[in-house]
């Protein structure tokens, strides 16, 4: 050992080889990640049940020899594509709940046409989400159906379930989903209503674009995408690191446009008056009080989400009316709650232990 | 092996974590101020204005010269979509009559499992 710098003098030659090698392989595979495609994402089989415009449904081909009474729908989130939820085979919690044996549905999103700016918040909760679980009852011949809304989906299968209480709504599972707006700081200052012409915006451009979607996302946390540049050059050598890098990468940045009437509605309705947690929230006429949901509901939120902060979550189990509730406080972050190696340790055996026994 | 302490590759890992997270610490501080907003706001209102104003003569222009605008070509890329959509339907139509031929059309494209499992032992009662 060398005592002024503490470093293991006989490591020195094995650590700078390693290094070298490193280095030459950082060369190589440099060269690859420029001339090659990531890894195919969402590629568990699927069918398209519907498309409607904005809104795709889709049915995943069973791979269990016996599935659960109850099917699920999963309500994808608006701002960003339902492949995070099957990325690669054996990194796929879409997979995952296959082979545990359930009967899946999703509920996923494109980019809204230029006609269809006129999307209301009417149109997802009272028109879309309803026409899906009638094909999902349609299709699987089930009038109960499971929902699992991931982040804004959660938002939205709130609300669909507090103005339909009375069912078909069997289980809710929401994963990350904001209650209290005011206390996602950066988002609620973005979009502080003394500086922010929403109306301005949404009648200048129609749908609101992705490129500002994702660069709010990324002002979260401005420094992070240099650093990962950075990262992935220290780790090129290693194709583990550089699929996983690529999958996340092009997910996060595969953002979808919001249709120009339903984000008005968001800012307004959420940001700025905070009505979800407020109660006085309403779609189409319709109260969307979270005391009027019953049935049995889990919500998974993420120790050190920087999107939707526990401050902004906390409350929805709390408020909901159900007796069977439960909320799951887990390690990692907004995506790493629900997708990578994580998940499959933590959320998704938990998930499934919690549903199945309601399934049947 | 070196322990990783004293290793300056892990050092610099390491340097790059704390770097990351003192910067974003530093400019979320930053960004919760209302003049942030009202900067951010500002320019963000004049970019929109200016893509508005844009994007008007482009399409006045593309007129003129008789070419497609991109919102027609996106309108065209989003019909071509629905047309593939619609053939994929026609085509698992199609494969589902071809395993069945007695089968209605609106019933499942393959056999589907029975909705008979239940959960294991150790998994909670229904409620």
């Amino acid at each position: 050992m060398n005592a002024a710098t503490g470093l293991a003098l006989a490591s020195i030659p094995e650590r700078i080889q390693q290094e070298v090698q490193r280095a030459i392989l950082r060369s190589i595979k440099g060269v690859e990640y420029f001339t090659t495609s990531g890894p195919s994402l969402g590629v568990t089989p699927k069918d398209l049940l519907s498309a409607r415009g904005t809104m795709n449904l889709y049915h995943y081909r069973p791979l269990a020899d016996e599935v659960y009474r109850v099917p699920i729908l999963i309500v994808m989130a608006t701002t960003n594509r339902g492949y995070i939820l099957d990325m690669v085979p054996g990194q796929s919690f879409i997979e995952f709940l296959l082979r545990q044996g359930y009967d899946v549905y999703m509920l996923d999103w494109t980019a809204p046409r230029p006609e269809e700016k006129s999307l209301r918040m009417e149109d997802y909760v009272l028109d879309f989400i309803p026409y899906c679980i009638r094909r999902v009852q349609e299709d699987s011949g089930e009038s109960d159906v499971s929902v699992i809304g991931y982040c804004f989906g959660g938002v939205l299968s709130l609300l669909y379930g507090s103005i339909f209480h009375d069912g078909p709504m069997k289980n809710l599972i929401c994963f990350t989903t904001p209650i209290d707006f005011r206390k996602m700081e950066l988002f609620s200052n973005f979009s502080d209503r003394r500086y922010f012409d929403v109306d301005g915006l949404v009648d200048a451009v129609g749908n609101v674009p992705p490129e500002m979607i994702l660069s709010s996302f990324e002002m979260l946390r401005p420094a992070s995408r240099a650093i990962s540049q950075v990262q992935l050059w220290d780790n090129i050598w290693n194709d583990e690191y550089v699929k996983s890098y690529r999958m996340f990468d092009r997910w996060a940045t595969d953002t979808l446009p919001l249709a120009g009437e339903y984000f008005r509605t968001i800012t307004k309705d959420l940001m700025w008056d905070n009505k979800l947690f407020g109660g006085t929230m309403s779609v189409g006429g319709h109260a969307c009080d979270l005391a009027s949901i019953r049935v049995p509901i889990l919500h998974a939120v993420a120790e050190h989400d920087h999107i939707v902060p526990y401050d902004a979550a906390k409350h929805l189990i709390p408020m909901v009316g159900s007796a069977d509730k439960e909320e799951v406080i887990l390690k990692g972050g907004h995506v790493s709650l629900v997708a990578g190696a994580n998940a499959v340790r933590r959320l998704w055996p938990k998930l499934d232990s919690w549903l199945a026994g309601r399934s049947t | 092996m070196a322990d990783k302490g004293n290793d300056p590759f892990a050092v610099w890992q390491t340097m790059l974590g704390e770097m990351e997270k003192g910067f974003n610490a530093f400019a979320n501080k930053a960004m919760t101020s209302p003049e942030f907003s009202k900067t951010m706001n500002q320019a963000g209102g004049a970019t929109a204005g200016a893509q508005k104003q844009f994007f008007e003569m482009m399409e006045k222009y593309l007129v003129g010269m008789n070419m497609p605008s991109r919102a027609q070509m996106v309108d065209m890329a989003a019909r071509l979509q629905s047309i593939e959509a619609q053939l994929a339907e026609i085509k698992a139509l199609l494969v589902q009559g071809r395993a069945s031929p007695g089968a209605q059309a609106t019933g499942p494209a393959t056999p589907r499992p029975p909705r008979t499992k239940r959960p294991p032992e150790s998994s909670g009662a229904q409620k």
